[in-house]
């Protein structure tokens, strides 16, 4: 009897309900208090953000054996003034005649090879940007194809390969310096200057371990593309006869023939393509005229595609050798209208002030930083968040990284348009020691650069935020999603009173897997990013037509293709129960994961991207239930809800960031059409990123607002 | 009408809207053949064949093309640590390797054979299900349970793992980027079918090829005898022996939980016949250039010995790049007995439900070994499919979904990281793997022990009917 009994209890309670592991617990407290949690990780993630300059560490050197500025510079006048005479040569010759071009390239082989170094031309078609939805997760230049251009246009680089004495010419050093040999201009003249200067030092010493090669890039189509091409050329060898037998016509009738007999009888000018080593890094060099300087300055550029950086160790031997050696004032590229903005130097005020008051109170706190520094980290940080999330380059060092070369751009800019010979050559002498000083420092290299990060953000050219630091403000951004999804998962499949039937029923419900509509809808609508993405490509081949006119027809089919997928896909059925929910959480999910691989992929994006759609997502609710409820939460959640929707429609933020930036002057559509092709011309991530995780999501956050539920 | 019901019949008649009928599956698998055809087609640059998640060092097509020639150049295939597959598959797909139609991809007719295994598989895989179905529905009629399979008309388990194995993207990315796991995964299914319609000789000669081809496959003559022996999945024996008591006179339940030991005899003669076939074989075919002797040694010497320690999306090669070499004998031992470690218990406990359990083997052998290759999750994955009825109440369905859609699209970018841009490293990439592990791990968990709540379900279900 007794036995019958406790088998009864056993039944009627749940059986097998054993108490969940502490892990689990925590798990369940966390989801059940999301909305808590979810606020103060927002919060937390934003002022973490705001942090980040405070948080910036001074930069130091991390490899040993760099040890930059332990050798005194061997740089003469005598290597100034021949380089001086090479410069003037070059400008001497008249610009407009049609062979000036030809006759600069022959005069700077001539000078080359009198310094005993190899010298060969490099011929190059620039190649138009292809778009290459898939080019980011195959290898570098895989899928290049190298159609056949017309024979018009094509540049020529001329390079110098000055052999190491000492080594076994495995590894190497570039220095670029980027010309228009159809032009004259006096500071590219300038810039061929100093990297003469260099080059003919380092063709003498008997130090160098590594092979020095001199780029001096055909810059009439692009400095990035002939840089490119070349670097192209000497990794990925052609060796199919009909494209270079093409290539050859192209050139035959033309003045490469010319160059090669009349310029040098001498076999110094090599036919064929010159290699050296594997490259250890590369410096571009080039000097500009920036009117109303105080001093001279250096302005580093080192954001290569997808926000990728050169390793930090390269820009901190510039830097210190720049400041501490000669002289120089060192810049970082930084957003000059946040300096204008009231409120980021009020922030600044407050934190210098809770750093003081910290200070005082215990005098080890040392996290104060003074207001201006602060305004000036923050617009560094912003520029360089902004030039990462594009994920285009900012110069031609951007080529060397898709090998794996850490390359920086290094623009000089003096204080005045130098009239006098003297301090003409006194600046030459300083930048061109500058050079000598980072080859000598790379030339003691063992390994490749690996010391020091490659993942931080520049605060200013000699403080750094690490990926250590930075991720945190980033994680505490994106840590409630996960929440939230599992709290909304939780309440949409909560078992329902009113559905318990006759417990004798061997009921197999499929409950547990309702989300799979949920998930079916939010993969519909990704495939429409994906078809929203691939359009552009199509768009574009329509010829004569304005950038406005393809975002019109771009608009308009992408939402044609919405509409449609809207109707093929309605559920004839009622909304039920926790369908909203269910999709909520899916769409959480998604942007989880869609943002998780972002911020690996470009941290920046992730983060920027982050900002907008962590609310958007996390306040989405369907306006009826909160129309319905009609207390002031709601109106205040509906108010936030069409904003927050209404800024993160891509086009529209494009257009909120230009005015916030520029001042709202002439708004033209076609700027949000150039500003997308230039994306995906440079192979961007970002641009898959708004195509294929925020636009998705956005429309399906407009699903959620909209849902009659 | 409660909410709920009406919630699970709209979901219901979703799904058949989905899968529909024997149309509907007919329909899907012919999408899904012409799908693959047109990815075969397609002139991507995404190098499916190179990535290390498709193509270990076992299932590569370049390997076998390089191997094929070895052979075709009068050496041993096995020289210079190339090629490590079977040679039968080698004197099969090699000639296809280097078959070459004009305008077409290469390897154009080797793919056509694997999107053919596919097919086939989803077949096998289909039928079964049927047959799981079938044996379902009259345990559930002999233990007086009401059937809800029944009600749902089109909705078939089968039909829906065969669906998920074709379009899973698993399965898709194997068959388009030439690996040879669709090969390897027909067998498996194939003892799988073989044994569940009771087919001894069709049953061995698919275990027996299975284990020659990839060695893992060696642990499911477990699940093989059992099915062989028991007949498919049923609810715990001692529930119609509980039933008999109650009942007395009814002796048809009986017979079914009776082991079969001529059928288990069957098999084990027939599987010494084909392997003694398979064995003669394979002489024939490296006789000129080498020995059986060789053969084994490149092929499960170099399974069990862990000697290709590139990057993968298993767990084994980060370890033993990092392990001591005096410690190496140690951990491999430790590392593959923890496979076999599990087979008793799990044989033990799962007995009742020999597919189960060789689903459950298949799992776990596909995180353990020592080149995993999405090929296998493939195969797991659809055959969970399987025991939709039984599996319908899995906790964490929607998590494990989230964490194999990231881990899938994580770990390429960590790949990229860390070999073509060089800023991440070998952690970035064994940390997805770790991950896509711990995944796994959940998945065998969650779904064992769901198993086992339903077998729960039935007994309380069943002895409340024997009360009344």
């Amino acid at each position: 009897m007794a036995e019958v009994e406790k088998k009864e209890v056993a039944a009627a309670t749940p059986p097998w309900k054993p108490k969940p592991r502490p892990i689990v617990r925590l798990g369940i407290v966390l989801i059940s208090h999301s909305l808590l949690v979810s606020v103060v990780c927002c919060t937390a993630g934003v002022v973490a953000l705001f942090l980040l300059p405070m948080l910036a560490k001074n930069t130091y050197i991390s490899e040993n054996a760099l040890m930059p500025g332990s050798a005194s510079s061997m740089l003469s006048n005598d290597d100034i003034s021949e380089a001086e005479r090479l410069a003037k040569d070059l400008t001497s010759l008249n610009s407009g005649a049609a062979d000036a071009g030809i006759e600069r390239r022959r005069v700077l082989a001539k000078y080359l090879s009198d310094l005993g170094v190899e010298v060969g031309y490099h011929k190059f078609e620039p190649h138009q940007n292809q778009f290459h939805p898939l080019h980011f997760f195959s290898s570098p230049d895989s899928g290049l194809s190298r159609e056949n251009g017309s024979c018009s246009s094509y540049g020529i680089n001329v390079v110098g390969i000055i052999r190491a004495p000492q080594a076994d010419g495995k590894e190497a050093i570039v220095l670029v310096t980027p010309f228009n040999f159809r032009k004259n201009s006096s500071s590219e003249a300038l810039s061929i200057s100093i990297g003469y200067a260099v080059f003919s030092l380092l063709s003498r010493v008997t130090w160098l371990a590594k092979d020095i090669i001199w780029l001096v890039a055909d810059s009439q189509y692009g400095e990035y593309a002939s840089v490119a091409s070349w670097l192209r050329d000497y990794h990925i060898p052609v060796f199919s006869a009909s494209s270079s037998d093409n290539a050859d016509s192209c050139f035959e009738g033309n003045n490469i023939n010319l160059l090669r007999e009349e310029s040098l009888d001498q076999t110094e000018i090599s036919s064929g393509f010159r290699r050296a080593g594997t490259m250890a890094a590369a410096l571009v060099l080039k000097v500009t005229d920036v009117k109303g300087q105080l001093e001279d300055t250096l302005s580093v550029y080192a954001e290569a595609s997808n926000g990728q950086m050169p390793n930090l160790d390269l820009i901190n031997v510039v830097n210190y050798l720049a400041v501490h050696r000669q002289g120089l004032r060192v810049k970082v590229e930084k957003f000059i209208s946040v300096l204008r903005w009231e409120w980021i130097w009020v922030l600044g005020d407050t934190l210098n002030f809770i750093g003081k008051v910290a200070g005082s109170l215990n005098p080890e706190w040392k996290f104060g930083i003074s207001t201006p520094d602060y305004v000036e980290g923050t617009a560094t940080l912003a520029n360089l968040l902004y030039r990462q999330a594009l994920g285009i380059p900012t110069g031609p060092h951007g080529a060397f990284r898709d090998f794996q070369v850490d390359a920086i751009t290094l623009e000089i800019s003096p204080k005045v348009v130098y009239t006098n010979q003297g301090r003409r050559n006194e600046f030459i002498l300083r930048s061109a020691r500058l050079i000598e000083g980072v080859v000598r420092s790379v030339n003691n290299l063992l390994e490749k650069f690996h010391q020091s990060f490659f993942l931080y953000l520049l605060t200013s050219p000699a403080k750094f935020v690490s990926v250590g630091v930075y991720m945190i403000g980033f994680a505490l951004l994106v840590a409630p999603l996960p929440l939230v999804a599992a709290s909304l998962y939780v309440d949409a499949n909560k078992p329902d009173p009113s559905s318990q039937g006759p417990k004798h029923k061997l009921q197999i419900n499929f409950k547990p897997w309702k989300w799979l509509s949920a998930a079916k809808q939010v993969f519909t609508v990704h495939a429409w990013g994906v078809f929203v993405s691939l359009l552009p490509y199509f768009i574009s081949q329509i010829p004569n037509s304005t950038p406005a006119a393809h975002s019109i027809i771009w608009f308009s089919l992408s939402t044609f293709g919405l509409l449609v997928l809207y109707l093929i896909t309605k559920s004839p059925f009622k909304p039920q129960k926790g369908e909203w929910e269910n999709l909520k959480s899916v769409t959480i999910s998604v942007v989880f994961i869609g943002l998780l691989l972002m911020s690996v992929v470009n941290f920046a994006t992730a983060q920027i991207g982050a900002l907008v759609l962590v609310p958007a997502c996390l306040l989405a609710q369907p306006l009826k239930l909160d129309i319905r409820d009609a207390s002031l939460k709601s109106f205040l959640r509906i108010a936030c809800n069409v904003f927050i929707s209404f800024v993160a429609f891509p086009p529209v933020g494009f257009f909120v960031l230009k005015g916030v930036n520029e001042g709202s002057g002439n708004m033209d559509v076609g700027e949000f059409w150039t500003w997308l092709e230039s994306l995906w011309a440079w192979n961007s991530a970002t641009y898959i990123y708004i195509g294929m995780v925020h636009l998705p999501c956005w429309v399906l956050c407009l699903h959620i607002l909209l849902h009659s539920c | 009408m409660p909410t709920a019901n009406t919630q699970e019949e709209n979901s219901k008649s979703e799904l058949q809207k989905n899968h529909g009928g024997g149309g509907g599956f007919t329909r899907w698998a012919v999408v899904a053949v012409i799908f693959r055809l047109a990815l075969i087609y397609f002139p991507g640059n995404l190098n499916l064949s190179s990535r290390p998640e498709v193509s270990t060092p076992l299932t590569s097509i370049r390997r076998l093309a390089e191997g094929y020639w070895l052979k075709q150049s009068s050496m041993s295939p096995y020289a210079g640590s190339m090629y490590h597959g079977s040679p039968l598959l080698l004197s099969v797909l090699g000639p296809l390797t280097v078959k070459r139609i004009e305008g077409q991809p290469g390897h154009i007719l080797c793919s056509l054979v694997f999107v053919l295994a596919d097919l086939i598989s989803a077949i096998l895989i289909r039928a079964t299900g049927r047959k799981l179905q079938i044996a379902y529905r009259k345990s559930l009629k002999s233990l007086n349970l009401p059937n809800k399979s029944t009600d749902s008309g089109a909705l078939s388990s089968g039909d829906i793992a065969a669906l998920v194995y074709l379009w899973n993207p698993f399965t898709i990315v194997a068959c388009v980027g030439l690996s040879t796991s669709p090969v390897e995964n027909l067998f498996t299914i194939l003892t799988l079918y073989g044994a569940a319609t009771g087919l001894a000789p069709l049953a061995a000669f698919g275990w027996v090829m299975a284990t020659h081809l990839s060695l893992y496959p060696a642990i499911l003559i477990i699940p093989v005898i059992l099915l062989l022996g028991y007949g498919p999945d049923a609810p715990p024996s001692k529930l119609f022996r509980s039933k008999e008591h109650g009942k007395v006179g009814d002796g048809k339940s009986s017979q079914e939980i009776i082991f079969s030991w001529r059928r288990a005899f069957h098999l084990l003669v027939w599987t010494s016949l084909w392997s003694v076939y398979v064995l003669v074989l394979c002489s024939i075919s490296v006789k000129q250039h080498g020995s059986l002797q060789e053969m084994f040694q490149r092929t499960y010497g170099f399974i069990l010995t862990v000697e290709d320690l590139s990057p993968n999306i298993g767990v084994l090669w980060y370890f033993f790049a990092e392990v001591f070499d005096f410690f190496r004998d140690f951990f491999l031992i430790v590392f593959h007995s923890n496979i076999l470690f599990m087979i008793l218990p799990l044989a033990i406990r799962l007995k009742h439900r020999p597919c189960f359990l060789a689903f459950v083997y298949i799992a776990i052998s596909s995180m353990l070994k020592s080149y995993p290759s999405v090929g296998d999750s493939a195969l797991y994955l659809g055959l969970l499919g399987l025991f939709l009825d039984e599996l319908a109440d899995m906790q964490f369905s929607f998590f494990l979904f989230c964490g194999y859609v990231g881990v899938s699209l994580l770990s390429p970018v960590m790949h990229n990281l860390w070999i073509w841009r060089g800023t991440g490293n070998a952690n970035f990439y064994y940390a997805t793997a770790m991950a896509y592990a711990c995944f796994q791990i959940v998945l065998v968990v969650e779904s064992v022990s769901s198993m086992l709540n339903h077998d729960r379900k039935l007994t309380k279900l069943s002895t409340s009917k024997l009360q009344k």
